[in-house]
């Protein structure tokens, strides 16, 4: 049987309102109001669940998943060491460093499916995409980049544009050291052969044979890593690199060197 | 960059990984600060020993060979829509238990008479693990739940000695008697403070 239906153009006769009262009249209280009871968003109270949120480091996911993607639609080059910036020019992940983010960090969804070698430098990293990776055949490493040095790094031509000299990255603060030097981590500070250990140890929990990558012909590849005090592969601290002339002006007083290289 | 130098420290096992950093760069052609992991962790010129003397000491995870386990992948139950229903994530292990070289004789034994329900009629022992949403997870849960089970069966019950029993209940009869006394001096001090109609 068909719903009776006013006319009009809202439905007609009272128009879906109801009968008088606040409701039809349009007068109803603000969200949350219980009558005068004491509202539950007010009689809980407050502990210091949020406190500080808007200060705390952010990392912005990227999940294997979208990396298998981005690596089978040609955006990222797996033969090349994929960095931020890489990340960044295919658009894969956008970092926002004004909003507390302190850079990327891996997630496991797409463990499954992953099939890439790379050679891969994030700033946090879980144990099960630090061991899909390794499965694989791959390196991973946590760095860190404190804010500035983010914001060049993920916008790279605006600031040659500037023209001023690169800075030098600063080192982390006192609660992350930890973080970056343990090799469990993969840390950039963390000791060579420990990591090695890691690998090994990785290897063993989560049942894989761990690959030789030695013996991989892109082992130079996979091997290259910053230095703890550089932005950018193959450019050091001090230079200056003129967009217009295509020129890179490298110091040569020794106080700017011995400042740059400390 | 990395070119870490790692010569020094050839061990049979970790030698061919350390090699991945034996590469030394052209110097000058590489940027390297105060703190390139050169100057960080500088290689180790001294012997072997007191490298591996810190190794001993931790207690490793037992070896299991992945070449000897039958690993297979299905799709787990429960709630969970269409990832549930359409990817493998169960993973399954089995192993013949009886022919574990790499479990000691008596161990297998006990794991036999212990994880009596889990082994099929051919001999094999069967572990599945369907905990987490990623197959490799799930392995890895696999894998240590042989692990504990292992371990269970390695643990021998604890052997009290003769000595240990005998201070334990010598302790206990001290304790009574220590009792007993303040019990019977509270009692005189009670008592002498009675007024008798003498």
């Amino acid at each position: 049987k068909e719903k009776r239906r006013g006319r009009g153009r809202y439905g007609g006769q009272k128009c879906g309102r109801g009968h008088k009262g606040e409701r039809q009249r349009g007068n109803r209280p603000r969200l949350g109001f219980e009558g005068g009871q004491t509202p539950f968003y007010l009689a809980i109270p407050k502990y210091g669940f949020n406190d500080g949120h808007s200060r705390r480091r952010q990392y912005q996911p990227l999940s294997l998943q979208r990396l298998q993607y981005l690596i089978d639609l040609g955006r990222v080059d797996p033969t090349q060491p994929i960095d931020l910036t890489q990340l960044t020019n295919a658009r894969g992940v956008t970092v926002q460093p004004l909003k507390r983010d302190y850079g990327v960090q891996l997630v496991e969804e797409g463990a499954d499916i992953f099939s890439a070698k790379v050679n891969i430098e994030v700033q946090r990293a879980s144990e099960l995409a630090i061991a899909t990776i390794e499965k694989n055949g791959g390196v991973v490493t946590t760095s860190f980049y404190d804010p500035r040095s983010l914001e060049i790094l993920c916008k790279p031509v605006l600031f040659f544009l500037r023209g001023q000299p690169i800075p030098k990255r600063m080192l982390p603060p006192e609660d992350l050291v930890r973080y970056y030097t343990d090799a469990r981590n993969r840390g950039y500070l963390a000791d060579p052969s420990k990591v090695a250990e890691a690998r090994l140890e990785l290897a063993k929990k989560y049942g894989y044979v761990l690959p030789d990558i030695t013996k991989d012909e892109l082992f130079k590849m996979l091997s290259t890593r910053k230095d703890p005090r550089q932005i950018f592969f193959g450019l050091a601290p001090g230079w200056i690199v003129n967009m217009a002339d295509k020129k890179v002006l490298k110091p040569t007083d020794e106080r700017l060197l011995k400042y740059y290289s400390s | 960059m990395a070119a870490h130098t790692l010569g020094g420290l050839c061990r049979p096992r970790l030698g061919f990984l350390a090699a991945r950093f034996s590469q030394r760069a052209a110097a000058g052609t590489e940027y390297r600060s105060a703190y390139s992991l050169d100057k960080l962790y500088p290689p180790r010129q001294d012997g072997d020993a007191a490298a591996s003397a810190p190794e001993e000491t931790q207690p490793a995870a037992l070896d299991i060979p992945l070449a000897r386990l039958t690993v297979s992948y299905c799709r787990s139950s429960g709630p969970g829509g269409q990832h549930v229903n359409k990817v493998n994530t169960k993973a399954e292990v089995r192993f013949h238990l009886a022919s574990a070289d790499w479990i000691p004789e008596d161990v297998r034994q006990k794991m036999a008479s212990m994880h009596r329900n889990k082994i099929n009629r051919a001999g094999e022992l069967i572990v599945n693990s369907e905990e987490s949403r990623y197959q490799m997870r799930n392995l890895a849960i696999c894998l240590e739940k042989i692990r504990t089970m292992v371990t269970e069966a390695t643990e021998q019950p604890k052997v009290v000695s003769k000595e240990t029993t005998q201070k334990l209940i010598e302790r206990v009869e001290k304790m009574n008697r220590e009792r007993l006394r303040q019990k019977k001096i509270h009692s005189n001090i009670k008592q002498s403070r009675k007024a008798d109609f003498d």
